[in-house]
């Protein structure tokens, strides 16, 4: 059969699918009474929700979530997610709401939310006649924050914002304090003029010190947690925020707030009200989704092809060399290399990049500069594939037969002559059908690069797919891998083709 | 003086003793034919003296060069310079011809000439033709080994050897791959070499061939040479018992 039509029509194919499973999966199940309520979390955020020592799940949301299924006579299922998987779990219905710590800011359109219950801005707090009125009156004074905090987050953390970023370079000085007491002590003092914190925590500090201080209007970050349902699910919105209303009025909501020491940062109010978002439908073709999908995903397409090609490129040589190190006569190099090559064969490959990233670090105290992260994703594969390679090669060259080596040396062709002119030719015929298939496997692989957190394609896809709470962009990337592997296979054939010149 | 002159040589694999004290000394023009039975040791002598083995014992020298000598009953090789230039000395044939399948007729033929003897292309080139052409081949310096049936493969197998000029050549059964038509093709070729005065020693199964064409005729069995002498006294007046059982068994056979 034609190639082409072969192509066109697994293009076709795989175009349906991604059709019929993106609108397929868009349902929910309805809730009722006596029913199963299934909570998803992720399992790795003190206090909302986390494992304790026990390996319980445990935590702040997962205390409130318990409550309100005492009062509604539900089941409660704890369920632990991946964070990147959030909204297909939602709209698979295989749970029926995220409760924790879910900040709201940026997400207002995306689910279907309770009001606010916790309210996590940082604010700068300062004294009550310093003059100080907005956040550029900091210029060129000393500000405290306390160390390993969400303000020290905010103002210079990875993601701290270029706005903050530029605030906290104008202070005359970022003072990390130990604790609050003496930040405050300082403050009145006037040996610093601002602390930043947690609203919570300042509103907090500033009544039960007798109003010496303000708050400055302007948050240097704002952050609200609700409990998000999949959009158009009010119903079950309605009963659990109604029954959180309830939980506020008898005073169960603050004790279970107080066992968990966040008194100071719960913001439930009975007098909020929710946001309107019911009109937010995707207007958007499919088509359209599609497109503009892809070319999201296009930024992705280049970090992709960066990793293939450069690791191709070094690792393909670079496992001639340990082959030669395999099949070397020197007893203690073989020993090496074979042992190197067994790590890399037997290990993840994940892994690899982590030890490849985070060990200059902890290995050898060494600060690794923000570019290393692309090398790590180099080195890391370059390192793996190439011991791929050298066994490749080497079961190549030895299906080269014994009689080629005899004859080049009958001929008086020096060792080096014999491999590149006589043996390395024929090796490179034996070992295109594994080469291929390594190759494929490579460009799958590129999506580990996620590991270390450098974003390619796959990662880019699923970081679209929840933002816009759809699994077409994973889709799409999969037509994307598949497209770029048939590529692959095109280029190979053609060089397998063109061997075919000797037998 | 002799061009290969080898003496007590002795090689085991593992355990197995394969040559037992071998002495042979080989002329100019001299051609030499060497019958025995399977694994009496007829290759592993042709590869000890082309170097694709190394001896246990004994000493060799060629064109009067010690590539080989024995110091207190083991054998010392040579310095590297000095075996390389001795590997320029023969030539082998080999019986399934180990042509590089890479590499087209021509080239096949040209490529060490110019690379490993460093001879000037046009002088190798058209040398490679006048071989092709001796060999019958000259429409075929394009082909690649696989186009070439066995016959043809052996012949450009020869031209390859021809075109280093070494002094003697080394054939091992270079016919016994072959089809008894084909096989005619290359023992037309062997004549012809033997008619311009090369010195050959050839392995081989072919009777008649080795009677007419053999200045000499070496009979191994067990490892060592059995029996040694002309065509006429070796092969139609053989004196060993081995060697009249050999002969009538492959007399039987074909
Ligand atoms: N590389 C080797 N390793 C072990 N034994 C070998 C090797 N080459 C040859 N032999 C053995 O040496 C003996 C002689 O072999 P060979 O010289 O090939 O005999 P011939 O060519 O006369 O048939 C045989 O028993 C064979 O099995
Ligand atoms: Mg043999």
């Amino acid at each position: 059969m034609n190639l082409k039509k072969i192509s066109l029509l697994r293009i076709t194919v795989i175009l349906f699918i991604t059709y019929a499973l993106t609108t397929g999966f868009t349902f929910y199940c309805a809730a009722d009474d006596n029913k199963t309520f299934t909570v998803g979390f992720d399992a790795e955020f003190p206090p909302y929700g986390y494992k304790d020592e026990s390996g319980e799940y445990v935590g702040f949301d997962l205390d409130l979530a318990e409550e309100v299924c005492e009062r509604k006579g539900w089941i409660l299922k704890k369920q632990p997610i991946d964070w990147n998987s959030k909204d297909m779990e939602l709209k698979t219905g295989a749970i029926d709401c995220i409760w924790n710590g879910f900040t709201m800011n940026g997400r207002e359109d995306k689910y279907t939310w309770t009001t606010p219950y916790v309210d996590n801005s940082q604010v700068v707090i300062v004294k009550k006649d310093s003059g100080i009125e907005d956040l550029s009156g900091l210029a060129g004074k000393t500000v405290a924050v306390q160390s390993d905090s969400s303000a020290l987050a905010a103002l210079t953390g990875d993601d701290a914002t270029e706005e903050n970023k530029n605030l906290a370079a104008s202070f005359k000085e970022l003072q990390q304090v130990g604790d609050y007491n003496s930040a405050f002590l300082n403050l009145e003092s006037g040996a610093i003029d601002a602390i930043c914190m947690d609203i919570g925590v300042a509103n907090y500090e500033i009544k039960s010190r007798g109003n010496l201080f303000v708050m400055l209007d302007k948050h240097i970050s704002s952050e609200e947690y609700g409990i998000g349902f999949l959009l158009g699910n009010t119903e079950l919105r309605d009963e659990v925020q109604e029954t959180l209303w309830e939980m506020l009025g008898d005073g169960t909501f603050l004790r279970i707030a107080e066992k968990w020491g966040l008194e100071s940062s719960v913001c439930l109010s009975a007098e909020d009200s929710y946001i309107d978002n019911t009109s937010m439908e995707n207007s958007q073709s499919l088509i359209e989704r599609f497109l503009s999908i892809s070319k999201q995903l296009m930024g992705g397409l280049g970090a992709s092809l960066a990793i293939f090609f450069l690791t191709l490129l070094f690792s393909m040589p670079l496992g001639l060399l340990i082959t030669a190190g395999r099949m070397s006569k020197l007893t203690p190099l073989r020993w090496i290399v074979k042992i190197y090559i067994s790590i890399l064969r037997g290990t993840p490959l994940m892994l690899q990049l982590l030890v490849v990233f985070f060990g200059p670090y902890f290995i050898f105290g060494i600060n690794t500069p923000a570019s290393y992260r692309f090398y790590a994703v180099i080195i890391g594969f370059t390192l793996n594939y190439a011991a791929y390679f050298a066994e490749i090669y080497r079961s190549g060259i030895q299906a080269v037969p014994k009689g080629q080596y005899e004859a080049a040396d009958i001929l008086g062709y020096s060792r080096k002559q014999r491999f590149f002119k006589i043996i390395f030719p024929q090796m490179v015929k034996n070992i295109i059908p594994s080469v291929t298939n390594e190759v494929i496997t490579l460009v799958k692989d590129t999506s580990l690069a996620f590991a270390i957190s450098y974003t390619e394609m796959f990662t880019l896809a699923k970081q679209v797919a929840a933002a816009e709470t759809t699994i077409m962009p994973l889709f799409i990337a999969g037509i994307f891998y598949y497209i770029f592997n048939f590529v692959v296979a095109f280029v190979m054939e053609y060089i397998e083709k063109k061997l075919n010149y000797f037998r | 003086m002799s061009l290969l002159e080898i003496n007590n040589i002795e090689k085991s694999f593992d355990n197995l003793q394969v040559l037992k004290d071998i002495s042979l000394s080989v002329d100019q023009t001299e051609v030499i034919s060497i019958l025995g039975p399977s694994g009496s040791g007829k290759s592993t002598l042709l590869r000890c003296m082309a170097m694709l083995e190394t001896i246990d014992g004994g000493d060799m020298s060629y064109c009067g060069e010690k590539a080989v000598t024995s110091v207190s009953g083991s054998p010392v090789y040579a310095s590297k310079a000095q075996i390389k230039k001795i590997r320029g000395y023969f030539g082998l044939v080999f019986q399934n011809f180990n042509l590089f399948p890479h590499y087209s007729v021509i080239k096949n033929i040209t490529d060490a000439p110019i690379h490993v003897q460093r001879r000037p292309k046009s002088e190798v080139y058209e040398e490679a033709y006048i071989l092709l052409k001796k060999m019958g081949l000259e429409d075929k310096e394009n082909y690649y080994p696989y186009q070439l049936s066995g016959g043809q493969q052996q012949r450009v197998a020869i031209a390859r050897a021809l075109s280093m000029k070494p002094k003697m050549l080394f054939f091992d059964e270079p016919t016994s791959a072959l089809d008894p038509e084909l096989t005619a093709e290359i023992l037309k070729v062997l004549r012809s070499l033997a008619d311009e005065k090369m010195t050959m020693i050839i392995v081989t199964h072919e009777i008649d061939f080795a009677r007419s064409v053999s200045d000499r005729v070496i009979f191994m069995d067990g490892g060592i040479i059995v029996e040694e002498g002309s065509p006429k006294e070796v092969i139609d007046n053989p004196q060993n018992e081995r060697t009249k059982a050999f002969l009538k068994k492959m007399s039987v056979n074909s």
